[in-house]
């Protein structure tokens, strides 16, 4: 297995109280493998990719528990001098979620492609000059020799999000997090930074977790993929039996509130009431409030059930049948 | 860009030329000078003369026209007090104030870029405070109070550096620090409110995940963008002291243009006043050029805008 | 507005992050300069040659009938530090009401109705601040007689360019807003647009501009008096005092130091003041 997260639990301390961004999550991602993060703004798909990283925000964030093993290694144990030298961009790389502001508009990409190589040594003079082009082709950039003294502002957003992901590949990482990497572009656009990941991942077998909010996403991309809502993991397992079968009452509404084209037409669905606020987290399932299949026993929390094929839920109702 | 560099300059000369008529004009209305230059016996037809001869018999705007035309050809008058060139006394003297100006804004910009930088890596903190604290004192200060508190404690009690005069390095000093006090305040607020919003954003939190040295992070892909607005400050702040240097120089009988034309404004000296104003309005318009044009060298997303 | 503030003041202790030091300050001074030679402890003009360059009362050679020393001819230096706000808060009231009605007006007038008026203004605007605010002072300044009215019609003249600026910019937001639209459209006389609608909407700015000011005036006029240019005898202000004081530097520390810690106290309070106020009701003039 190359990652194995366990019970991971990230807090953020706030002014207004203890905000548990992640709150006991556990996941993993094998060799070669994709798996899908999903789930709406503010459940904490986000904070779980940072916390991967210790990117998490200064004095206020904290990983207060859980164990995050990649390769073997604890990451949880390693000074902040090693993360950077050795994990961030080394072992486990970030493509961020917007190509307009996550490349630094003041450098030529050749100097931000190359910053990469020059952290972590790879190479240097005429070679770093190589393997900068080089990365930059194998993105399908165009011209990249060329073009290694341009401006981020001369390029389009998918180009950027190239360039965002040849930095990211640049070590070989063993991990890749694409944080919403499709968000901010075109739907044409999107396919192709798609087929770029899928590319990527053929060519190396980098593991990716593929962070985003939209299940079309995911499905085209991931083998498996894991809900998260309000800070805890509900659902888990291949995507194409979550999508077939969906256990968790969150993951049903979720699909239900997709629009479909065709067919009959009928109201949109959506999910009535509002995510639970993550500084005052009811004390059983955190979907309760929301659910139609509401029962008593939900006022404590739902163990893990086994649907088979590694497919788990949690949820009362399917522990019940 | 070089599309951008012509209009700017043309807005420079407008700008120069409109100065030229303010100053042109107020100084004519203080009252003429001839009878500082003949003695008070003098008969009328000898004061007519004299009057004749520096041409203020003719009505204001065609003593303008004059005054522009000779100003073309580098003919400012003589000084009525030193009887030289007026130009010659201005030009003499304006290396003198670059050099202070330029002093004053390196003091400056050293004390405020570490120390902003500093205080917004370690914001909140003990000397973050004290920093902030130090630089609203600053502010609060005029400067030629700071000069003469500076001349008080470093010339007369500890004997360490010369209160007057021109000549080496250490007669620099003292001028420079009470030129460039004023605005230490301001850039480190800029430079610290400038470090904060750049550390926040997407590419930095890139570079983090990317493995890059924490200094690096700050030093080379933070400061860079953070480096933008401060540059268009150091303009302003030039300038500023250019203006400035008028007081500080008067203090420390520092041979610039200031002092001369503070000492001609006194003796209604004005070819001398004109030409000094003039020609600080010209640097003060040439000094804010520059920073427009240097953006573009250091914001690349500028040069290619207009 | 007013009763907002006025609502604030009601809870003295709830108010967070009022600068209670610096209003104390600013207070006193303003007390000072209405009640003038009534607080001073001594003549501030009362010349006694006998008593001249006493020390401050904590040194050797000084006393509590003069607090803070006495200058080369024998006057308190403290009382004349208290008579000394009176210029101060005289001069940074019509400076800043006048620079402030005449920019504001031009910035008004200029931002509403554009078009070649408005360039022309801007046109003033650069020119009028390519001269450095010194050089302009000092021409100004020796055109004029010395005096008050000198000082006032100096500052007024370097600042207005300050406040037409920043208005012109208010009035050219409010001017695409729909309300105002409306009330042209409805065929709403100027003057009343003006008065009634762009008017109170930029109140906040100017008051937070004005007392913005108030620290930068301060200094201003110091400077000017310094140099012979402003206040003259027998008028007290802080920046003659160190004029006089300069040539007996040497002998005198006190009279080179506590005018202008009179000038600093009272510089940094407006600024303190000013920065909370601009916090308090117009935030996004934070980048001035």
């Amino acid at each position: 297995m190359l990652l194995s997260v366990r019970d991971l639990q990230t807090h953020l301390h706030l002014r207004r109280g203890v905000l548990r961004a992640v709150d006991g999550v556990s996941l993993h991602v094998d060799e070669g493998e994709t798996l899908g993060l999903v789930g709406e703004s503010g459940c904490g798909k986000t904070m779980t990719g940072l916390s991967l990283l210790r990117l998490l925000p200064k004095g206020a964030g904290r990983i207060a528990g859980g164990s995050i093993c990649l390769d073997g290694e604890e990451l949880t144990e390693l000074s902040e001098r090693e993360m950077a030298r050795s994990v961030r961009g080394r072992r486990i790389a970030m493509i961020a979620q917007d190509p307009m502001t996550s490349l630094n508009p003041v450098f030529s990409i050749g100097d931000q492609v190359a910053s990469p190589f020059r952290s972590h040594a790879i190479a240097r003079g005429a070679r770093l000059r190589q393997a900068v082009v080089d990365v930059l082709s194998r993105v399908r950039i165009p011209s990249p020799a060329e073009r290694l003294g341009d401006y981020p502002h001369q390029f389009s957003g998918g180009q950027r999000q190239r360039i965002a992901a040849a930095m990211a590949i640049a070590c070989t990482p063993r991990l890749l997090i694409a944080d919403e990497p499709t968000t901010a572009l075109d739907v044409t656009i999107q396919v192709q930074i798609i087929a770029l990941l899928r590319r990527i991942q053929a060519e190396t077998g980098v593991g990716i977790i593929l962070i985003t909010h939209d299940l079309a996403v995911a499905a085209s991309l991931c083998a498996r993929i894991a809900v998260m809502y309000a800070g805890r993991i509900v659902e888990t397992g291949p995507v194409r039996q979550i999508y077939r079968a969906p256990a968790h009452p969150y993951t049903q509404a979720l699909l239900e509130a997709i629009p479909r084209l065709g067919g009959q037409r009928r109201r949109l669905a959506a999910i009535p009431g509002q995510p639970p606020s993550l500084l005052d987290l009811p004390a059983g399932c955190r979907f309760a409030p929301r659910c139609p299949h509401r029962m008593p026993v939900c006022d404590t929390y739902p163990p893990n059930t086994s649907l088979g094929n590694a497919h788990r839920a949690a949820c009362w109702r399917v522990a019940s049948q | 860009m070089i599309r951008l560099i012509r209009r700017r300059i043309g807005q420079g000369l407008v700008s120069i030329l409109g100065a030229s008529i303010i100053i042109f004009v107020i100084s004519r209305l203080s009252g003429d000078p001839t009878t500082l230059l003949v003695p008070p016996e003098a008969p009328p037809e000898t004061i007519a003369a004299i009057r004749a001869t520096l041409g203020l018999d003719r009505p204001i705007y065609m003593q303008y026209a004059i005054f522009l035309a000779h100003a073309l050809t580098g003919d400012f008058g003589i000084s009525y007090r030193w009887q030289t060139p007026a130009l010659t006394l201005i030009l003499d003297r304006m290396p003198a104030t670059i050099e202070l100006a330029v002093t004053g804004l390196l003091f400056s910009v050293v004390i405020a870029t570490p120390t902003g930088v500093y205080s917004a890596l370690h914001r909140g903190g003990l000397i973050d405070r004290a920093c902030r604290v130090f630089a609203m004192l600053g502010q609060a200060m005029p400067a030629f109070w700071v000069g003469l508190l500076l001349i008080l404690v470093f010339s007369i009690h500890l004997n360490w550096l010369p209160a007057f005069g021109f000549g080496g390095i250490s007669h620099v000093v003292l001028p420079g620090i009470a030129l460039g006090w004023y605005p230490v305040a301001a850039q480190m607020r800029i430079v610290r409110s400038a470090m904060l919003d750049v550390l926040d954003s997407d590419h930095i939190l890139v570079s983090r995940a990317l493995g890059t040295p924490e200094w690096l992070i700050v030093w080379k892909y933070a400061f860079r963008n953070a480096a933008v607005p401060l540059l268009t400050m150091l303009g302003v702040y030039f300038a500023a002291m250019l203006g400035g240097a008028f007081v500080v120089e008067t203090i420390f009988a520092w041979p610039g243009v200031g002092r001369t034309v503070v000492e001609a404004v006194f003796s209604r000296d004005f070819p001398v006043v004109q030409a000094g104003v003039l020609f600080t309005s010209i640097l003060f318009v040439v000094s804010n050029l520059l920073v427009d044009i240097s953006y573009g060298l250091v914001d690349p997303r500028i040069r290619d805008d207009r | 507005m007013i009763a907002r503030i006025a609502a604030l003041i009601r809870f003295p202790f709830g108010l967070r992050g009022a600068p209670w030091l610096p209003l104390i300050v600013l207070g006193a001074v303003l007390v000072f300069a209405a009640g003038g030679e009534a607080f001073a402890p001594q003549d501030p003009n009362g010349l006694d040659l006998g008593v001249s360059f006493h020390p401050p009362c904590w040194q050797q050679g000084g006393g509590l009938a003069n607090p803070l020393g006495t200058d080369n001819l024998g006057r308190d230096v403290l009382s004349r530090i208290i008579a000394g706000c009176r210029i101060s808060v005289i001069v940074a009231f019509y400076a800043i009401v006048f620079s402030g009605g005449i920019g504001a007006l031009l910035g008004m007038v200029s931002g509403y109705f554009g078009g070649k008026a408005d360039a022309l203004l801007m046109r003033l605007i650069e020119i009028q601040q390519s001269i450095p605010a010194i050089a302009l002072a000092l021409i100004l300044a020796a055109v004029l007689e010395p005096g008050l009215n000198t000082v006032v019609i100096v500052i007024v003249l370097t600042y207005w360019s300050w406040y037409a600026r920043i208005i012109r910019g208010e009035i050219l937001a409010l001017k695409g807003r729909d309300y105002i639209a409306f009330a042209r459209v409805a065929g709403v006389g100027t003057p009343t647009i003006f008065f009634r609608h762009l008017l109170p909407n930029i109140r906040n700015t100017l008051l937070v501009l004005a007392t913005l000011q108030v620290g930068q005036v301060i200094l201003f006029e110091a400077t000017l008096s310094f140099l012979g240019l402003g206040i003259q005898q027998p008028d007290v202000s802080w920046g003659l005092m160190l004029a006089d004081a300069r040539q007996y530097i040497t002998n005198a520390w006190w009279t080179i130091t506590m005018p202008g810690i009179a000038i600093m106290l009272t510089c940094l309070s407006a600024n303190l003041v000013g920065d909370w106020l601009r916090d308090l009701l117009d935030p996004h003039l934070r980048q001035l």
